[in-house]
């Protein structure tokens, strides 16, 4: 009982931890099937946390093959996804439901 | 419309391969097909449910509801699959005549076969209902514009068509294989895509920040990249990963555990056996 106790403790400490920390915030929209802004440019080995508004009233999907990250943003909704730490270069991504137009990169420098 | 084709043919590829190695399965195993109804039906129901309820899901615990509803959507398949080939593994590893006592005994009764009837529908349903969901969701993009919804529901249409067909071959390719090979390559790819699955997990937990990525253990996009088909298809039987996040891997072999260990116990004791 009193190790459970520990452990629950030590365990929303660590989550505590990893949500609490300063981590670097990054916006993204969606309007009209298109990211803005289309690139991003982030520091290199850093946890960071990206916020993407859907401003259409269609939903879209974030998806990056290069980031191993996708996720469904419902029209008009606000997303939130972690990426990094991650080395130096360019990550592209893309909107699943528009790939044609919903196109962006990631950049991350030193 | 090909992006339809394309976006309907990935989320009904993995599905469809999981529905037909289990359809084999009851094909080689003398068993009925009838729980492949069920599980489609409840598949279907569910993902439209999910699709329905996506704001608020994705609006849940903080904006992490999404990630935890599919780790937990992915948990109940992976823990089923293990459960089946934990099941299953003991047919691998007997001679000819033994292996029809055990199937005898292992299936003969009632619960043994309600046992595999279960597992199926849960695998199936699951899987489907947590791919399926994201075409209903796609398809609603389209609804105030019919000639944009004519052609999507065409390219949907044309894309589950294919993803089907891949399955049906897949079910007939292992359906002509001989029942001594069909067990263990059975085994061996349900193992891996539980693995695959395991992984999958660990990306959603990633994704809201519980676990931290780090540099990908490998990089394997000039050998097979995921945009490929090639890539797409292995990600969809065993959970191919380009760039897998060492935290991945460890959620891959931990998931493969059992069932390897299973397995190497069996060996053994049929090496002993055949000593005695």
């Amino acid at each position: 009982m009193n190790n459970s106790i520990k452990y629950t403790l030590f365990a929303s400490l660590l989550l505590g931890a990893t949500t609490k920390a300063e981590v670097p915030t990054f916006t993204l929209e969606i309007r009209d099937h298109l990211f803005y802004p289309a690139q991003l440019v982030v520091p290199a080995n850093t946890k960071v946390k990206l916020i993407i508004i859907n401003r259409d009233a269609t939903p879209e999907e974030f998806e990056s093959y290069e980031l191993n990250r996708e996720k469904i943003i419902m029209g008009g909704a606000k997303a939130i996804i972690f990426i990094g730490p991650l080395l130096p270069g360019d990550y592209p991504f893309f909107g699943e439901f528009n790939p044609k137009t919903a196109q962006g990169l990631i950049r991350v420098e030193n | 419309m090909l992006d339809a084709v394309l976006l309907i043919l990935r989320e009904v590829l993995e599905a469809a391969l999981i529905l037909s190695l289990l359809l084999a399965l009851s094909q080689k195993l003398h068993l009925q097909f009838r729980w492949s109804l069920i599980a489609v039906t409840i598949g279907t129901i569910g993902s439209w449910l999910l699709a329905h309820y996506a704001y608020e899901i994705a609006d849940a615990m903080d904006g992490t509801g999404q990630e935890l509803l599919n780790a937990a959507l992915y948990s109940v398949v992976i823990l089923s699959v293990i459960a089946l080939g934990l099941f299953i593994c003991p047919l691998a590893f007997k001679s000819h005549l033994e292996n029809n006592l055990t199937q005898k005994k292992i299936f003969a009764s009632p619960s043994g076969k309600k046992l595999i009837y279960r597992l199926c529908i849960v695998i199936v349903s699951f899987s489907l209902a947590r791919e399926a969901s994201e075409i209903w969701i796609y398809l609603s993009a389209f609804t105030h514009d019919t000639e944009m919804l004519s052609s999507a529901l065409i390219g949907s249409a044309i894309g589950a068509g294919i993803g089907m067909s891949l399955g049906a071959s897949t079910y007939y390719a292992f359906t002509f294989m001989q029942k001594s090979y069909f067990i263990p390559v059975f085994l061996a790819i349900i193992t891996l895509l539980a693995g695959g699955l395991s992984m999958q997990i660990a990306k959603q937990l990633m994704q809201i920040g519980w676990l931290d990525s780090a540099t990908p253990l490998w990089d394997s996009t000039f050998l097979v990249d995921e945009h490929s088909w090639v890539g797409e298809l292995l990600y969809a039987l065993i959970g191919y990963d380009s760039r897998p996040a060492p935290i991945q891997g460890i959620f891959y072999l931990l998931t493969i555990t059992p069932v390897v260990s299973a397995c190497a116990w069996h060996a053994w004791q049929l090496r002993v056996k055949t000593h005695e």
